[in-house]
C-alpha cells in the first residue's frame, strides 16, 4: 500500500519552566491514501497534539514526518504555511467561520487569500462544494445566519476548497447534536469515498469511530491499538 | 486586492466603533488644520502690518570697513581709515534696478535718495528724513497718495509732501512755502504739495517726500542714489532675493526680517509652538488608531488563527491590519481637512463692528497636504505593531482559545 502520511518516532515534550510534560512518546503512524481513520483516546491522551503535528501546526520534539513524499517536520514557517494551504485541510470542533463573510466567501477564502483575489473559478468551485454539502440555498448567507450544523458543513467545504490530500478533523462533531453530527459524518464519508480524500478524525466518541474504516487509539502518549485496517461497516447506523 | 476586501469588511463590521475611531482622527486633523491656519494667518497679518509701509529688501552701498595695512618689511602697523569725504552712493543704480526687475519674485523697485534736513517756517523748525523718489514710483513702497489728507501727490510740480503731525508742528498746510536745509548745507524754499497721514507717528512727524530730480541738487548727488527699495510678491522670499542681489551686485542687501529681528523671533517661536501642538495632535491620532487596532486584533484572534491554520500567510494577515490603518487615516484625514477648512472659513468670516476679522485666520494655509500625508503615514505606522502581532499569532493558540 502507498503511504500518504508516514510518522516515525514522534516525541512531543512541553516545557514549562523546569517542568517537562511528555505528551507523545515514540509514536509511529502511517496513513494510506483514501483511508478514513479515527484517532481515539481519552482527554489528555495526546490525540489533539498528534493531530496538530500532522497538520504542521506544531513541531515535534523528535521524530520524522513525511506527507505525500515530502519530509515536513523541519520545514521553515513559510514553507509549512504554504504546505498547509496546498496539501492539507482542517475541520475543527468549532467551525471558526469568518463572521463578516458569506458562506461562499468563507469556503473560497483558503484559495482567494494567497491568490490575492476571489476569481470566478474560485467562486464557482466554492458554490459547487456548498451544493455538495447541501447548502445550495445558503450560499450567499452571512456566516452568522447559519445554524451550528450548517456552519460545520461550510467548514468541511472550506477544508476541501484546495483539493487537499489529507484532511485533519479535530472533534468535528463535538459541538453538534446527534442529527447534525450524523449529517457531518455522512458528508465526510461521502467525500472520502467519492474523492479519495484521506481523513484523520480525532475523537473520543465511539459512535464517530465506528463510522470510520480504521481506528488508532492513544493512551498516555503511546499508540496502544494496533493499526490494522478494519473493513468498513456494512450499513450506516441511524442517528 | 483580497486583503483590501477583508480589511474593509473588518472595518465596517462595527459601524459605531469605526465611526467613533474615524471621528477621533478627524478631530485631531481638524485641530491640526485650525492651528496651522491660525498661525499662518497671524504670521501673514503681522508681516503685512510690518512691511505695509516699508521695503521687503533694501539695497545700500557696501559698508565701508577700515583695512589693516601689513606685509613684509612693514615695521609699523598701519590702518587705512574709512573715507567720509565722499557720500556713499549707488552709482550704477539703473543696471541694478533692471536686474531686480527681472526677478519673478519682485513686484516693484524704487531707487531713492534719502537724507536728513531741517524744515523751518518762521521761528519754528523740525528735523525731517527726506526721501526723494521717482514721482511715478511714489506709491511703490508706501501708498502715500492714498493717505493724503490735504493737497495732492503731484511731485512733478517740485513740491514736498509732509506728514500731518509735522504740518501741525510747523503750522503748514498745502500751498504754503517752507524752507528746507539739508545736511549738505543746501537751502531751498519749497511748496507744501500735500499732507499725508499714515497713522504711524514716527512717519507722520519726521518724513517728507519729494521728487528724485529735486533731491539730487539738495543732497549733492547728481548721478547716484542712496538706496534701492524693493517690494516682493511674497514677503517670505526676501532672504533668498537679498542673498542673490548682494552676491550679484556687491551692494549690501537687507531683508525686512533683519530689520525686524524681534518679529522674526516671535514668528519663529509661534511656528514652533504650532508645530508642538500639531505633533501632539498627530501623536493622539496614532495612539487612538493603534489602540483600536490592538483591540481588533485581540477580538479576531480565532479568525486570524484559522486563517493561519489553512495556510494564509502572515504577510496577508499583516496587510489586512495595515490597510485598516491606511483607510482610517485616509477617511479621518479627509474628513478632518474638510471640517477644518469649513471651520476656518466660518471663523474667518466673523468680523468686528469696524469690519476687521475677529481672528487672523488663513483658511487656505491650513497645511492640508501635510495633514493628509502625516495622518496617513501616522495611521499606517500606528497599525504596524498590531499587524505584526496579528501575523505572529500562533494559529494553534488562537484556535484553542
Amino acid at each position: 500500500m502507498t503511504t500518504l502520511l508516514d510518522a516515525r518516532g514522534i516525541d512531543m515534550t512541553f516545557h514549562n519552566g523546569d517542568e517537562q510534560t511528555s505528551v507523545l512518546k515514540d509514536v509511529d503512524l502511517q496513513l494510506g491514501p483514501g483511508e478514513l481513520t479515527a484517532l481515539l483516546g481519552a482527554s489528555g491522551s495526546g490525540k489533539s497534539t498528534l493531530l496538530s503535528i500532522m497538520g504542521l501546526l506544531l513541531r515535534p520534539t523528535a521524530g520524522t514526518l513525511e506527507i505525500a513524499g515530502e519530509r515536513v517536520e523541519s520545514l521553515s514557517d513559510a514553507r509549512r504555511t504554504l504546505f498547509r494551504n496546498r496539501r492539507l485541510g482542517f475541520v475543527f470542533q468549532f467551525h471558526h467561520l469568518l463572521p463578516d463573510f458569506t458562506a461562499t466567501e468563507n469556503v473560497a477564502f483558503p484559495a482567494a487569500a494567497p491568490a490575492g483575489g476571489l476569481s470566478d473559478a474560485m467562486r464557482r468551485r466554492a458554490r459547487e462544494l456548498l451544493a455538495r454539502v447541501g447548502l445550495e440555498d445558503r450560499m450567499d448567507f452571512p456566516a452568522t445566519r447559519l445554524s451550528g450544523g450548517q456552519k460545520q458543513r461550510v467548514a468541511i467545504a472550506r477544508a476541501l476548497m484546495n483539493r487537499p490530500e489529507l484532511i485533519l478533523a479535530d472533534e468535528p462533531t463535538g459541538a453538534l447534536d446527534r442529527a447534525s453530527a450524523d449529517q457531518v459524518l455522512d458528508l465526510m464519508k461521502e467525500v472520502n469515498r467519492e474523492d479519495g480524500a484521506t481523513f484523520l478524525i480525532c475523537t473520543h466518541d465511539e459512535h464517530v469511530a465506528a463510522r470510520c474504516t480504521r481506528r488508532v487509539t492513544l493512551r498516555d502518549g503511546r499508540i496502544v491499538e494496533p493499526t490494522a485496517q478494519r473493513p468498513p461497516p456494512a450499513k450506516r447506523e441511524a442517528g | 486586492m483580497f486583503a483590501f476586501t477583508v480589511a474593509r469588511r473588518y472595518l465596517f463590521s462595527n459601524p459605531l466603533q469605526t465611526t467613533l475611531l474615524v471621528s477621533g482622527v478627524a478631530l485631531g486633523v481638524t485641530i491640526f488644520v485650525f492651528i496651522t491656519a491660525l498661525i499662518q494667518g497671524l504670521a501673514i497679518l503681522l508681516t503685512a502690518q510690518v512691511t505695509a509701509n516699508s521695503a521687503h529688501v533694501t539695497l545700500e552701498p557696501a559698508t565701508r570697513i577700515a583695512r589693516v595695512l601689513g606685509g613684509q618689511g612693514v615695521d609699523t602697523e598701519a590702518v587705512a581709515l574709512v573715507s567720509t569725504f565722499q557720500r556713499q552712493q549707488i552709482r550704477e543704480w539703473s543696471s541694478t534696478v533692471a536686474l531686480a526687475k527681472q526677478q519673478p519674485s519682485v513686484a516693484t523697485v524704487n531707487p531713492q535718495i534719502q537724507g536728513s534736513a531741517f524744515l523751518s517756517k518762521g521761528e519754528a523748525a523740525a528735523p525731517v528724513s527726506v526721501t526723494g523718489v521717482d514721482p511715478e514710483g511714489l506709491d511703490a513702497i508706501t501708498p502715500i497718495s492714498t493717505m493724503l489728507v490735504g493737497g495732492d501727490a503731484n511731485l512733478e510740480a517740485g513740491g514736498i509732501l509732509i506728514g500731518d503731525r509735522l504740518a501741525g508742528d510747523l503750522g503748514l498746510s498745502p500751498g504754503q512755502p517752507v524752507l528746507l536745509r539739508t545736511d549738505r548745507g543746501v537751502e531751498r524754499l519749497l511748496t507744501v504739495q500735500g499732507v499725508f497721514k499714515t497713522g504711524v507717528q514716527a512717519v507722520d512727524e519726521r518724513v517728507a517726500y519729494m521728487s528724485l530730480s529735486l533731491a539730487r541738487p539738495l543732497f549733492l548727488l547728481p548721478e547716484g542714489v542712496t538706496n534701492i527699495e524693493i517690494k516682493l510678491v511674497d514677503p517670505q522670499g526676501a532672504r533668498p532675493l537679498a542673498a542673490f542681489l548682494q552676491g550679484a551686485t556687491g551692494l549690501r542687501a537687507t531683508p525686512w526680517q533683519d530689520k525686524n529681528l524681534s518679529l522674526d523671533d516671535a514668528l519663529t517661536a509661534q511656528a514652533q509652538t504650532g508645530s508642538l501642538i500639531q505633533l501632539f495632535s498627530l501623536v493622539s491620532i496614532i495612539i487612538g488608531i493603534a489602540s483600536a487596532l490592538v483591540l481588533s486584533t485581540y477580538r479576531r484572534r480565532s479568525e486570524i488563527g484559522i486563517m493561519r491554520a489553512f495556510g494564509v500567510s502572515g504577510g496577508f494577515v499583516s496587510s489586512v491590519f495595515i490597510l485598516q490603518g491606511l483607510m482610517i487615516g485616509l477617511i479621518g484625514g479627509l474628513a478632518g481637512c474638510g471640517i477644518g477648512y469649513g471651520l476656518c472659513r466660518l471663523l474667518a468670516g466673523l468680523t468686528r463692528p469696524d469690519g476687521t476679522p475677529m481672528l487672523p485666520i488663513a483658511p487656505e494655509q491650513g497645511g492640508y497636504l501635510a495633514a493628509m500625508v502625516l495622518t496617513t503615514v501616522g495611521a499606517v505606522l500606528a497599525s504596524v505593531a498590531p499587524a505584526r502581532s496579528a501575523a505572529r499569532l500562533d494559529p494553534l493558540d488562537a484556535i484553542q482559545q
